[in-house]
């Protein structure tokens, strides 16, 4: 009940941040806009209309993505001290509440803020692949006016059950991202704390090349060990970009509901332990 | 620094009052008498049980100098989250928030958003949270600073009823004549030291008795200046200062006959003039 209680203020505090309030507005503007991107590419290229989604897709999810890291750093950095600065925190310790119920009832608090938005933006998202989709397979219905605008006849589904996958996968690395950045803001300054969260997103986001230099040969020992390391402690946050092919062309995914499942495993699991590492922290910390 | 040498006993019913400078280390204590900070060492017990302990948490309360709230929220909406900290159900809460603002007379601004309140409704709305459960011991640091007359009156006839009920208050205040008003014991705390505790008879009563006496002739004046910590001159009148009421009357009985005694006046020290006293001396 306490942490419950404590996430809910934390909501309706979050939400009125004109900050964020300005991020999902502008992501979901742009993710509307890119319907009549797409069509203009649609209509004036012979790529086909698959490739055509699969740009709008990825675009959708980068927006997403952009929008949502943002929206994470500055929700984690300013969680915790901004209860400082307004004092609410003695008045609530001082009442009868463990500290681990504050923690964890303010992170709750935080992904909650984080799941509104990437379900705001992602509603807009599905919507906008949706009425794409509609429109095509009317093109498609009637070839004449396909052809007279240069496009191909090629039927897409309208509804593609990897978006959704997407953006739970998108959802998954603000959660993973936003608890790091909440046991950073128990250490580290507010700016200090928001460009080390933006450098591990940045690391994480390129865990790929960090591997590969970890295992490089004839390169040097230390700095092998350096970026194993590294590559172990953070978390791979490109693996949740997968559905995006604008970032792995490459990469094909047979599964992708047992794929996000794993991957939601895998940052629970991180998010887990980054919040009994603030609840550690914060166990000791003077207030 | 602040806090070294501190130690101190908060009576059952007492509105114990806590003064000092700033930066004195009165915050510091009260923090670690909420388990908000930890003490390096030494001990602090809060209704018997270590500093912090949630049981304890239970029976007391606190209201912070200046408090903040969630400006989003209204009056009742903050109390709502507040009584949920103690667990309370949704019918408990129900009853308990307008019975809050009741008592701290904001029952027809429980609907505003605390963005609309002004500095002495916020100050309700943090008393009225420091009631929720009615505590045993409550923490008031600097309940009054910044308040118009009539909240400030109001603030301090609430202490006031806290004691008639049998509650406990520990009290920090720069408010000197508050303090001294309200408060059945005082500590004074300089540089995180305790310099002075006791009742308000005993910290106050050791106050001088000014002897007022017209035209006393050059012999009676150094016959009496033995007896006299001071003498001073106001135009035709002398004026003695003693500590002591055997003093007193050693002077009187010398005035006899000798010059005209205008008045005797006993003189209390204040809250004030010790405060300054020993804050002065602690400078030294």
């Amino acid at each position: 009940m306490i942490i419950w209680a404590i996430a809910r203020t934390t909501v309706g505090d979050a939400l009125r941040k004109k900050i964020l309030q300005v991020f999902i507005v502008v992501a979901i503007g742009l993710i509307v806009l890119s319907l009549s991107f797409s069509q203009t590419l649609s209509f004036s290229s012979q790529r086909g209309a698959s490739s055509d989604f699969m740009l709008l897709k990825s675009f959708g999810l980068g927006m997403m993505a952009l929008a949502g890291i943002f929206i994470s750093l500055i929700l984690g950095v300013t969680l915790i001290p901004q209860e400082f600065e307004r004092r609410t925190i003695y008045t609530i310790l001082a009442k009868p509440v463990k500290r681990y119920e504050f923690i964890t009832g303010k992170f709750l608090g935080a992904i909650l803020t984080l799941g509104i938005a990437t379900g705001l933006m992602g509603i807009t998202f599905i919507l906008t692949i949706v009425i794409k989709a509609i429109g095509a397979q009317q093109l498609s219905a009637s070839p004449t006016l396909g052809q007279m605008l240069g496009s191909t006849t090629e039927k897409v589904a309208i509804f593609d059950w990897n978006m959704v996958w997407g953006v739970i996968l998108v959802y998954l690395q603000f959660m993973v991202l936003s608890s790091i950045v909440l046991l950073f803001s128990l250490i580290f300054t507010q700016t200090v704390n928001f460009f080390m969260g933006a450098a591990v997103y940045a690391v994480g986001f390129m865990s790929t090349v960090v591997i590969s230099l970890g295992g490089a040969e004839g390169a040097n020992v230390a700095l092998q060990l350096f970026y194993k390391t590294i590559s172990y402690v953070l978390p791979r946050f490109d693996q949740f970009n997968i559905p995006n092919q604008l970032l792995h062309p490459e990469t094909q995914v047979t599964n992708m509901g047992a794929y996000t499942g794993m991957m939601a495993l895998y940052g629970l699991l991180y998010t887990l332990l980054a919040l009994v590492a603030a609840i550690l922290i914060f166990e000791r910390k003077e207030v | 620094m602040a806090g070294d040498k501190v130690s101190f006993t908060v009576n059952e019913g007492e509105i114990f009052g806590f003064i000092g400078p700033n930066g004195a280390g009165k915050t510091t204590t009260i923090k670690t008498l909420l388990g908000l900070l930890f003490p390096t060492s030494g001990k602090a017990e809060v209704l018997g049980k270590p500093a912090g302990d949630i049981q304890a948490k239970q029976r007391i309360s606190y209201l912070p100098e200046s408090p903040y709230f969630y400006e989003h929220m209204t009056g009742a909406e903050v109390l709502d989250f507040y009584c949920r900290l103690f667990k309370m159900n949704a019918a408990t809460r129900r009853k308990r928030v307008p019975e809050l603002l009741e008592q701290v007379g904001l029952s027809r601004d429980g609907q505003r958003a605390l963005r609309q309140y002004s500095k002495g409704m916020l100050q309700r709305i943090g008393i009225a949270q420091a009631l929720i459960n009615e505590p045993d011991l409550l923490f008031f640091d600097e309940p009054t600073s910044g308040l118009d007359p009539i909240a400030h009156k109001d603030i301090q006839d609430l202490i006031l009823s806290q004691r008639k009920q049998g509650k406990t208050v520990f009290l920090s205040s720069h408010q000197l004549s508050d303090v001294e008003n309200v408060c059945d014991r005082v500590a004074i705390i300089n540089r995180g030291e305790l310099v002075k505790m006791g009742s308000m008879d005993e910290l106050l009563h050791a106050g001088r008795t000014i002897i007022t006496v017209s035209h006393p002739g050059s012999d009676l004046v150094a016959k009496v200046q033995p007896l006299s910590e001071h003498i001073s001159q106001d135009g035709e009148f002398t004026k003695f200062y003693t500590q002591t009421e055997e003093n007193v009357h050693k002077i009187i009985d010398a005035v006899r006959g000798q010059a005209t005694l205008v008045s005797v006046v006993p003189q209390r020290q204040t809250l004030e003039d010790l405060f300054v006293e020993i804050v002065r001396e602690g400078r030294h």
